[in-house]
C-alpha cells in the first residue's frame, strides 16, 4: 500500500513556546531562584561554545528564554541547527533529516521516504512524532508521516530538534520511538529579501522568495513562496521509474512582541503538489493551515501558552488493482487542535509544567474499489492532560516525574508515565537515566482497511486492533570532553507488547487482519562526536547500532512471521566535515554508511544492500549578500536503493547535482 | 536593547545611572535581557582574543598574562571573570582588570571601552597611541575616534564592526574569519 501525501493529526506539544525554543530542554537541571550563580555560569559555559556566528544570532530581548544548555536536557536530543542544514546542501526536509544521526532516513523513489528511529522503519513507519511549530503533521491515516508535503523555506527554518525514545508524556500518544519539532524563526528573525534559485540534474528547477517587513513597532511578519520541479528516480535496471515531483508552497507569519508580557504568533501555510506514478496516473495533494499562539510571561519563572491552529488537508493517491490500471482513493482530512500549557516552581525545588489539550479530526475518505476505509466519514476527539514535575534532589541532582492522560475514541484511556534522573557530575558532564512507557495508538490502517468491491478481500482492518505499547528504560551521558571536543552516548532497552501482525481468518484464510500478536525486545546505542579541529574546520561524526528481537507471541501466528515491522540497518554512522576556506568559501562534506536491511514480502526476506553515500557542496560568497554554491548529492554511485524488498518495482536513487543562487537583502 | 534605548533617550548620564539601576535590579534577579547583552559581549571579547595575533612585544614574557581592561563603568558584573576563568590565550593566562583612567590600561591587550568614557575618547585613544591593545567599545563615533571594534545592535542581535585601518595601526592581525563576520569600516567611517 502506498500512500503518498499529508496530514496533520496528532499530539502536539509547544514546550517550545516557554521552555524557550528547546523543548524539553528546559525540563531539566536548574535549581530555582537559589541558584542563580550556577545558572549564570551554565550560561557562560553555553556561550563559550558557541561560534561567533552563533553568538550573532543570539537575541538580547527574550526575556525567560534564557539559552537553555541543550546538553543539559536528559533525553537523547540532537540538534540541527538552520545553518548545519543550509551548509549541508540539504533540498528538503527528510534530506535535512539525514543529518540527525539518532534517525533512520530511507528515500523510497522520488518523493518517498521511511524515518525513524530506534527502528521499525517500516514502509509504514509508524513510531515518529512530528511537528512544525508546534503543529502535529502525522496523520491518522497510518500514525505516520506524508513526508512529501511537508516543507518550508529551510532559510527560514531556525532548528531542527530531534529526540530519540519516548516522549509521551509530554507529546502524548505516537511519540513511541521519537520525537521530531521543526521550528521556524521568528518574523522579527527574518526580515528583509531573500531569493534563492536554480537546478540541476534531479533538482531540475527550484526557486524561492521571501520578505520580511515590520507592521508596526516590534510587529514583524514575513511571506514566503517556494516552487520546485524534481525528476525520475530509476529502477534496478536504470531504466526511468517516472516518479517526478512538483511542488508549490505559500506562506506567511506574524509575530506581536509588542508586549513585555504577551506574545502573538500568527502563521499559516498553503502547499500544493503533484507527481507522477508509475502507472502514468497522478497523485495529487494540497492542503493548509493556519495557527495562532499567545504566551504569557507572568514572572521570570512562570508562563502560560494558549494556542490553536486549523489544519486541512486533502490528497488523491492513485491506487493500482489487479489489472495493472489506477482507481483513485481520496482523502480529506480537517484537524482543529487546542493546547493550554502552564509553568511554575512551587517552592524552591520544583519546577512544575502542565497542560490540556483537546483535537478533533474528520476524515473523509472515498475509497478505490480495492481499497478504502470504512466508514467514509470518521469524527474523531482526543482529549489530554498532562502533568510533570521536575524536583530538585540535591545541588545537582534532578528528578522529573510526571504522565500523560489521554482518551481517544478507539482505545479509550491511555497513560503515559515516565521518571527522569540527571546529574550533573561535573559542569562539563551529564548523566541520565528514564524509564518511561509509551503507546502507538490505532490507526485507520489498523482498524477500518477495506476492499469494498471485492468479493474475496484479502485485506481487512482489525476490528479489535489495540494499542501497541512500550516500555523503555534509557541511559545517556553527555560531556564537553575538552574546549574542542562534545560527545553524546546513549544506550536503551525496549520492550514492546502489542506490536501489529497479520493474521489468517480461521477457515477461509482471507481476509487477513491487522492485530497485536508480536512482542519483543530491542537495545541499541547512539553516539556523536563533534570535533573543532581547527577554526575554520569542523568534524562530526554519529554512530548507531540497533538490534531487534521482534517475534510472534507464543501460540499466536503473523503470515510475515515477525518480519513486517522492522527493515532496520543493525548499524549506520556518519562522517561529515564543514570548512571555511579562504576567499570566503565554504566546503562541506557529509559521508553516510547504512548497513544491510532485511525488507520482507510476505514471510520472505530481501535485502538492501549496505551503502555508502557522499554528499557535497562547494560555496563561495563573492559579497555579503551573494551566495553561489554547487551541491552533489548520492555522489558514490550512479544509483542505489535504500529501502524496499527487491522487486522490479523498487526503485533506485539517483545521483544529483545542482546548482544555488542564494541572495539576501 | 535597553542600554543603546536608554542611552538615546537620556544621553550620556544614562550609563551611570543605569549601570547603578541594573545592579539593584540584578540583586532582585529581574533583568534577563540586559544581563543577557552583557554575558553575549562577555564572550564576543573573550572570542576577539582568539582571532586576533598580538605581536610578542606585547606582552611581558612568555608566561605573562594576557590582559582584558574595561576601562570605565563596568556593565558586565561578573560575567567577564566567570567566562575568562581558567582560560589562557597561548601560554597567557587570561585575566580580567578594571581601570578608572587609559593609563592604567596599557597592560591591557583588550580594553573594552564601556559608554561612560563616551565623552573621552580622544583622551582614551592618544593614552594609547603606538601600544598593540585591541579597543573595543559600543558608543557612536568609537571607530571614527580611532577605536579597533565596536559592537552594534541589529534587529536585537549583537554584531560588530572593524575598523582595519586602527588593526594596523595597534600593530594587530585580524584573521580572515573576524574580517568576513564583521562588518569593515571604511577609512573615516565608523
Amino acid at each position: 500500500m502506498t500512500f503518498s501525501r499529508p496530514n496533520p493529526g496528532w499530539r502536539t506539544k509547544v514546550l517550545i513556546l516557554w521552555l524557550g525554543t528547546e523543548v524539553l530542554v528546559a525540563m531539566p537541571g536548574r535549581g530555582g531562584p537559589a541558584s542563580d550563580v550556577s545558572t549564570n555560569s551554565e550560561t557562560v559555559a553555553v556561550y563559550k561554545k558557541m561560534s561567533l556566528e552563533q553568538l550573532m544570532d543570539l537575541d538580547v530581548t527574550s526575556v525567560a528564554k534564557q539559552p537553555e544548555p541543550f546538553g543539559r536536557a536528559p533525553a537523547a536530543i540532537q540538534v540541527v541547527t538552520g545553518d548545519e542544514i543550509r551548509r549541508s546542501g540539504a533540498s528538503s526536509i527528510p534530506e535535512a533529516l539525514r543529518l540527525a544521526d539518532n534517525l533512520e532516513v530511507a528515500q523510497q523513489n522520488s518523493h518517498d521516504w521511511s524515518i525513524s528511529a530506534r527502528g521499525f522503519n517500516s514502509g509504514l513507519a509508524n513510531k515518529l512524532l512530528v511537528m512544525i511549530d508546534g503543529r502535529s503533521v502525522y496523520t491518522p491515516l497510518f500514525s505516520g508521516v506524508f513526508w512529501n508535503v511537508q516543507d518550508y523555506l529551510l532559510e527560514d527554518i531556525d532548528r531542527i530538534e530531534v529526540i530519540s525514545g519516548p516522549g509521551g508524556t509530554l507529546w502524548g500518544a505516537n511519540a513511541v520511538n521519537g520525537v521530531i519539532n521543526i521550528t521556524s524563526k521568528s518574523a522579527r528573525d527574518t526580515q528583509g529579501l531573500y531569493v534563492e534559485g536554480g537546478g540541476g540534474s534531479w533538482l531540475q528547477d527550484f526557486t524561492g522568495v521571501r520578505y520580511g517587513g515590520m507592521l508596526a513597532t516590534n510587529v514583524s511578519y514575513r511571506v514566503y513562496g517556494k516552487y520546485f520541479n524534481r525528476g525520475d528516480e530509476v529502477y534496478a535496471s536504470g531504466k526511468d521509474a517516472s516518479d517526478s515531483w512538483r511542488m508549490g508552497q505559500t506562506g506567511f507569519r506574524i509575530d506581536d512582541e509588542a508586549g513585555q508580557q504577551n506574545n502573538f504568533t500568527l502563521q499559516g501555510d498553503f502547499y500544493y503538489s503533484d507527481v507522477e506514478v508509475s502507472t502514468g496516473d497522478e497523485g495529487r495533494a494540497s492542503g493548509g493551515n493556519i495557527l495562532g499562539r499567545w504566551s504569557h510571561t507572568i514572572s521570570d519563572d512562570s508562563d502560560l501558552s494558549l494556542q490553536l491552529y486549523y489544519d486541512r488537508t486533502h490528497l488523491v493517491d492513485p491506487i493500482s488493482n489487479q489489472f495493472g490500471t489506477a482507481e483513485i482513493l481520496t482523502d480529506d482530512l480537517d484537524t482543529y487542535d487546542l493546547d493550554f500549557q502552564h509553568r511554575f516552581h512551587l517552592g524552591e525545588r520544583n519546577r512544575v509544567v502542565w497542560g490540556l489539550g483537546y483535537r478533533f479530526t474528520r476524515d473523509v475518505d472515498q475509497g478505490a474499489p480495492n481499497l478504502a476505509f470504512l466508514p467514509p466519514m470518521l469524527d474523531r476527539n482526543l482529549f489530554s492532560a498532562f502533568a510533570q514535575d521536575e524536583i530538585m534532589l540535591c545541588k545537582d541532582v534532578f528528578l522529573t516525574l510526571g504522565t500523560k492522560v489521554e482518551h481517544n475514541d478507539y482505545t479509550h484511556f491511555e497513560f503515559e508515565p515516565s521518571g527522569r534522573l540527571q546529574w550533573n557530575a561535573t559542569p562539563d558532564q551529564m548523566l541520565w537515566a528514564a524509564v518511561s512507557r509509551a503507546v502507538r495508538t490505532p490507526s485507520r490502517v489498523d482498524r477500518d482497511t477495506r476492499e469494498p468491491d471485492s468479493a474475496a478481500p484479502i485485506l481487512t482492518g482489525g476490528p479489535g486492533f489495540e494499542s501497541e505499547t512500550l516500555i523503555a528504560y534509557e541511559l545517556g551521558y553527555r560531556a564537553q570532553l575538552a574546549k574542542k571536543l562534545s560527545t553524546s552516548l546513549s544506550v536503551f532497552y525496549n520492550d514492546y507488547d502489542n506490536v501489529r501482525s497479520l493474521s489468517f481468518t480461521p477457515g477461509t484464510i482471507i481476509p487477513l487482519f491487522f492485530a497485536n500478536n508480536l512482542e519483543g525486545q530491542t537495545y541499541g546505542i547512539e553516539l556523536t562526536a563533534d570535533y573543532q579541529v581547527l577554526d575554520w574546520w569542523r568534524w562530526h561524526a554519529g554512530y548507531d547500532f540497533l538490534d531487534e528481537h521482534i517475534h510472534v507471541k507464543p501460540g499466536q501466528m503473523d503470515i510475515n512471521n515477525g518480519r513486517n515491522e522492522t527493515a532496520d540497518p543493525e548499524h549506520q554512522f556518519s562522517l561529515r566535515s564543514s570548512m571555511d576556506l579562504p576567499g570566503n568559501i565554504e566546503f562541506d562534506t557529509g559521508l553516510r554508511w547504512v548497513d544491510t536491511l532485511h525488507n520482507n514480502d510476505g514471510a520472505n526476506l530481501g535485502t538492501v544492500p549496505s551503502y555508502f553515500e557522499l554528499d557535497a557542496r562547494l560555496a563561495w560568497h563573492p559579497t555579503k549578500n551573494l551566495e553561489l554554491a554547487v551541491v552533489g548529492q548520492n555522489l558514490l554511485h550512479n544509483h542505489h536503493p535504500e529501502y524496499g524488498f527487491p522487486n522490479a518495482t523498487r526503485e533506485d536513487i539517483v545521483r544529483s547535482v545542482y546548482g544555488k543562487v542564494t541572495f539576501r537583502w | 536593547m535597553v542600554t543603546g534605548w536608554a542611552h538615546k533617550v537620556a544621553g550620556p548620564f544614562a550609563g551611570r545611572w543605569l549601570g547603578i539601576l541594573l545592579l539593584s535590579l540584578l540583586v532582585a534577579g529581574n533583568a534577563p535581557g540586559q544581563s543577557k547583552e552583557y554575558q553575549i559581549k562577555a564572550t564576543f571579547l573573550f572570542n576577539f582574543a582568539q582571532f586576533i595575533d598580538w605581536p610578542p612585544a606585547a606582552f611581558g614574557g612568555a608566561d605573562a598574562p594576557f590582559c582584558i581592561g574595561i576601562l570605565g563603568d563596568d556593565p558586565f558584573g561578573n560575567y567577564l571573570d566567570e567566562t575568562v576563568r581558567g582560560e589562557k590565550i597561548g601560554s597567557h593566562p587570561l585575566v580580567v582588570q578594571r581601570c578608572r583612567h587609559v593609563e592604567e590600561a596599557t597592560n591591557c591587550q583588550v580594553l573594552f571601552v564601556s559608554r561612560s568614557e563616551a565623552k573621552k575618547l580622544k583622551e582614551v585613544f592618544a593614552g594609547l597611541k603606538n601600544q598593540a591593545v585591541l579597543t573595543v567599545g559600543e558608543v557612536d563615533g568609537f571607530c571614527k575616534d580611532g577605536g579597533v571594534i565596536r559592537f552594534v545592535a541589529e534587529q536585537n542581535k549583537i554584531h560588530f564592526r572593524i575598523s582595519p585601518e586602527a588593526v594596523k595601526k595597534a600593530s594587530l592581525t585580524a584573521s580572515s574569519k573576524l574580517l568576513r563576520l564583521a562588518e569593515i569600516v571604511p577609512p573615516g567611517g565608523d
